[in-house]
């Protein structure tokens, strides 16, 4: 059988995948999607969809410990990271307990899901853009290093990418420091108003908003606004986005316009499902009624007979002609069941390629393939959100989990010339008690019994403790470091021969510097608050524990795997051009948070579907040459 | 302009028969003329008032209110995590109920009248005829069950094309909806200038509603009113048994059909196919049903058969207030303030966890179960 040869071949159906699975289909060109995750994850329709959700809510309700990854299969085929799996690392030993092989000195803590639809089955949702001056840390700050592009370059982009999620928000209320003109275009509007803030938000704006805090001699005054998120909200009636479309003689993506109000997305099995957020807190690590966008909605918005998708494929490695450098295959391994180590390999043909694997696959099928790195960047700059907590009990009930996670965030310290001493950091304020730091309410009804308490006088003190707890959360900006790194050894592959990730990381001082800021300014609000703190860090049990000045903080993960394969406008330090093709073959691109070079404090998920948008085109262009 | 309403089956709604279709007449007296003759050919169909039309309406919400407590006790006798192709079949028809009585609320508001959504007379003493029907049948309140289905096909069953329009004692809900057609038409053209004179402002639209089997249509023109009971003829029975369109693909995946031919899908415990007609049984895959997983409500419960102050008594009365607090609420979205409809969804999902807890709670000395009894408190 003579082998088809697609127009692309893509690894990964995650967002990257799925927007440019849909884009690239509704252009006319032929798709081959290759999934790692299993079968049942890619079903787009009908029961057969429903009963795969069905299975991840009951896979959810029957764990004991929920973490993002607990609804979602693990499996020994296409091993998953799993937050569950950091533990505190011994010096000198390299930590095997899950699927990151860690060497430290501090361990990398996020996670993402590994199969059909990737992380956005367990997102947050927030949907925020960068700053201007996140796009030049380095000629502002001396951080880090410049993108190759200005926000005005991406903005077009982060409208398409705003629509494609399907982001609530309210324009007028994002007032961020040094977000100058035109950041949103005149007249802009959301696709959805902004999802209505939680009592718990009321309550805390009430006391926070217009504090003034001290940090480092400068007095900075503290702002809540809301935060745009992709869920589904109440359309807005004056916008006119309908969708994006490949403009063949323009050789460019353009919005279509449309007259009729625009139409929340519901569940892939039911459109009539989840066209609206009902205010359930389990938004992570399963929407129960679908109103959080996931990637599975924009695939099902592909061109069905030109998509082909193969489920439980693994790509191991690409194969490069030796003396085009063009990418003439992509290896992957189709494994019969989960767990079996039973497996037939195949190669995928196409014109185009595309790594769309997560910016951990990306880096580790490049490094198995010995691709794309002659600047020596590939694995480089491996980075995350570095999330400090703080939480304490509220002079008030906040009655926390009523509503999505976080519909209010602090903007104040995500830009300021402090980002040449300590990073800059987005404050959201989380709907979640204290469940991440201490698994409440597990814990409140254990210290409670323990207390002998039972009863009537249990159930008051439950009250009384969870509807007064409050988190604040501190997401520092981390710093691309070429020594935080992915790596692949011999020594270390899963059981169908693929490589598992072996991670470098560590936690410079400037991030030190920014946690013991965030804590400063964290006692402030709480002293302004009355609120009595209950935060602590602990060296024995805490995997992210760090010393700064004498001090102890905890560093948890975002979820935000950013880095490793860095755009750039110098071959000689970066992995792609700006179009996100590879500097080293014509014929390979890769997409997903791996091509940004520094992070912001903006969660990576819209900026990464934005830069995919873009680098769509550049397919399309290539393609039509 | 397209369809508002569901885009996967765009023909769904042009398969019903359409009695003595009429050309688009510029001519308003022509058109007139036409309805006229429509009018001596069909008796039975006599909307020819304004007044009589706004009567029709309100009876169209009351119709489409009085199938939704029948449906939703079969939803919510099932037990969580059995029966889910049936559930999602009766849940997209519940919701769809729900959208042609907002529809019918948006017709009736656009042509000036104000719709009744509450007190005693509204709500319907199960098991009862369908509101102003011939009385051909019962519909009651009970558990899912072939018995059940079997009542729902005959609510959502198709008019063949030999039934006129039928404004009184219809025998199928078409024949109601063909006569309220008729009766738009013609009441528009003999108006003098317009009927559609009812305030913008108090239609529901898609920025309020939502969930709900479709797209709201905000009424604001015979076209568009005509639209709205397209629709609802579309969704509710569909294909005629007499129509057969080759070209045109009636069943299969990512298609929508109406009430009766889902219905029927559960009674037969299989998906119909591409290659399916509407004249036999379904014949695809096979539906997974399991008639004993489902809690044994006793049919037709009444709050009476309690006594007051008793466990049953005191939840069925908590159900019926949250049933009165939902009623008042779409009664005031239909009445100048849409944007409060959409509290109704929290109201909806109290009822729910009310009936579901009815349901788990055994009726002291037999084998049933309590349900919900739908009662003006």
């Amino acid at each position: 059988m003579e082998e088809k040869v697609y127009d692309v071949v893509i690894a990964g159906s995650g967002i990257s995948g799925a927007i440019l699975a849909k884009t690239l289909t509704n252009a006319g060109k032929s798709v081959l999607v290759l999934e790692a995750g299993l079968a049942e994850g890619i079903e787009l329709d009908g029961p057969a969809a429903q009963k795969t959700y069905r299975g991840y809510l009951d896979r959810y309700y029957s764990v004991l410990a929920r973490v993002p990854n607990s609804p979602y299969p693990a499996i020994k085929d296409a091993l998953t990271a799993n937050v569950l799996d950091i533990k505190p690392l011994k010096p000198g030993v390299p930590s095997t307990v899950g699927y990151l092989v860690q060497e430290g000195p501090s361990p990398f803590s996020s996670d993402c899901v590994r199969g059909a639809g990737g992380t956005t089955l367990h997102w947050l949702g927030t949907a925020l853009r960068m700053l201007p001056n996140d796009f030049r840390i380095y000629s502002n700050y001396g951080q880090g290093v410049d993108w190759p592009i200005e926000y005005r370059h991406l903005e077009p982009y982060y409208e398409m990418a705003e629509n494609e999620i399907g982001v609530a928000g309210e324009v007028a209320e994002q007032k961020i420091p040094n977000m100058g003109e035109g950041f949103f275009r005149k007249g802009y509007v959301f696709p959805m108003q902004k999802i209505p803030q939680s009592y718990l938000d009321i309550k805390v704006k009430e006391r926070m908003e217009n504090l003034e805090v001290q940090l480092n001699e400068k007095e900075y005054t503290l702002t809540c606004i809301s935060t745009p998120q992709g869920r589904n909200s109440t359309p807005n009636t004056s916008y006119d986005i309908a969708g994006v479309k490949w403009d063949k003689a323009a050789k460019k993506l353009v919005v279509t316009k449309s007259n009729e109000t625009y139409e929340p997305v519901g569940a892939i099995w039911n459109p009539h499902t989840g066209q609206r957020c009902e205010g359930n807190a389990s938004c992570v690590p399963i929407c129960p009624v679908q109103a959080k966008y996931n990637a599975l909605k924009t695939l099902k918005a592909a061109t069905r007979d030109k998509l082909c998708i193969i489920p439980q494929a693994v790509v191991s490695n690409l194969l490069i002609n030796k003396e085009t450098k063009a990418i003439e295959g992509m290896v992957y391994k189709v494994y019969k069941n989960g767990d079996s180590s039973e497996y037939t390999t195949s190669i995928a043909k196409g014109r185009v390629y595309v790594l769309a694997a997560n910016a951990i696959e990306n880096s580790k099928i490049l490094l198995a393939s010995n691709a794309a790195n002659s600047s020596d960047q590939v694995g480089r700059n491996l980075m995350d959100h570095l999330v400090l907590l703080t939480w304490g009990s509220f002079p008030e009930k906040l009655f926390p989990y009523r509503g999505p996670g976080s519909t209010t965030n602090i903007p104040t310290f995500r830009d300021g010339e402090f980002r040449k001493d300590h990073a800059a950091w987005i404050s959201p304020l989380d709907n979640w008690g204290w469940s991440w730091p201490t698994f409440s309410p597990g814990s409140d009804v254990s210290n409670a019994m323990n207390q002998n308490k039972f009863g009537k006088q249990l159930r008051q003190q439950i009250n009384d403790v969870i509807s007064r707890q409050i988190l604040l959360h501190f997401e520092c900006e981390q710093i691309p470091d070429p020594e935080n790194r992915v790596m692949i050894c011999e020594k270390y592959k899963d059981q169908l021969g693929n490589y598992l990730p072996v991670i470098r990381y560590s936690v410079s001082d400037y991030m030190r510097r920014s946690f013991e800021a965030a804590k400063k300014v964290s006692d402030q609000i709480f002293k302004a608050c009355s609120v009595c703190d209950t935060t602590s860090y602990s060296k024995e049990f805490d995997p992210g524990f760090v010393e700064y000045n004498g001090k102890g903080y905890s560093y948890r993960g975002a979820g935000h795997i950013v880095g490793t394969h860095r755009m750039g406008s110098d071959k000689n330090c970066s992995v792609v051009d700006t179009d996100m093709r590879t500097w080293d073959h014509g014929n390979l691109f890769l997409a997903g948070c791996g091509n940004m070079p520094t992070l912001g404090t903006s969660n990576p998920t819209l900026t990464m579907a934005a830069l995919t948008f873009k680098a769509a085109e550049a397919i399309l262009n290539q393609l039509e040459k | 302009m397209s369809s508002p309403f569901q885009k996967s089956n765009p023909r769904r709604q042009k398969l019903v028969p359409e009695v003595d279709v009429l050309p688009v007449a510029q001519d308003k007296f022509l058109l007139v003329k036409q309805d006229e003759l429509l009018l001596e050919k069909h008796p039975k169909s006599t909307i020819t008032t304004l007044e009589s039309l706004r009567e029709h309406l309100q009876l169209a919400i009351e119709l489409e209110h009085a199938t939704i407590p029948p449906y939703l006790c079969a939803l919510y006798s099932i037990k969580e995590g059995t029966n889910l192709v049936p559930s999602a079949i009766i849940r997209s028809v519940v919701m769809e109920e729900m959208l042609h009585m907002t529809l019918a609320a948006n017709m009736l508001n656009a042509i000036g009248g104000s719709p009744n959504i509450r007190g005693e007379l509204f709500i319907p003493d199960y098991p009862t005829y369908l509101p102003h029907s011939d009385k051909a049948f019962k519909v009651g309140l009970g558990k899912f069950s072939r018995e059940a289905i079997e009542t729902f096909l005959k609510i959502e069953r198709p008019a063949a094309t030999d039934q006129p329009p039928q404004a009184h004692h219809y025998h199928t809900i078409g024949q109601f909806y063909q006569a309220i057609r008729i009766g738009l038409k013609y009441v528009e053209a003999n108006s003098g200038s317009t009927i559609f004179t009812g305030d913008p402002s108090w239609q529901i639209t898609p920025e309020q509603y939502y969930g709900g089997g479709g797209r709201i249509l905000a009424i604001r023109s015979l076209a568009d009113a005509l639209e709205a009971v397209d629709e609802i003829e579309g969704q509710g029975e569909g294909i005629d048994g007499t129509i057969n369109d080759p070209d045109h693909k009636l069943f299969g995946d990512d298609i929508e059909y109406a009430h009766y031919f889902k219905f029927n899908e559960i009674y037969h415990e299989r998906f119909y196919t591409e290659k399916d007609s509407p004249q036999s049984p379904p014949s695809g895959n096979k539906i997974e049903v399991d008639w004993s997983g489902v809690y044994n409500m006793q049919p037709n419960p009444k709050m009476r058969q309690y006594k007051k102050d008793s466990e049953l008594w005191n939840k069925s009365y908590e159900f019926n207030k949250a049933y009165m607090a939902l009623l008042d609420n779409l009664h005031r979205a239909f009445n100048g303030k849409p944007e409060t409809i959409v509290e109704s969804a929290i109201l909806m999902y109290k009822l729910k966890y009310l009936a579901v807890e009815l349901m788990k709670t055994p009726v002291e000395g037999g084998p049933y179960t309590a349900g919900p009894t739908f009662e003006y408190v």
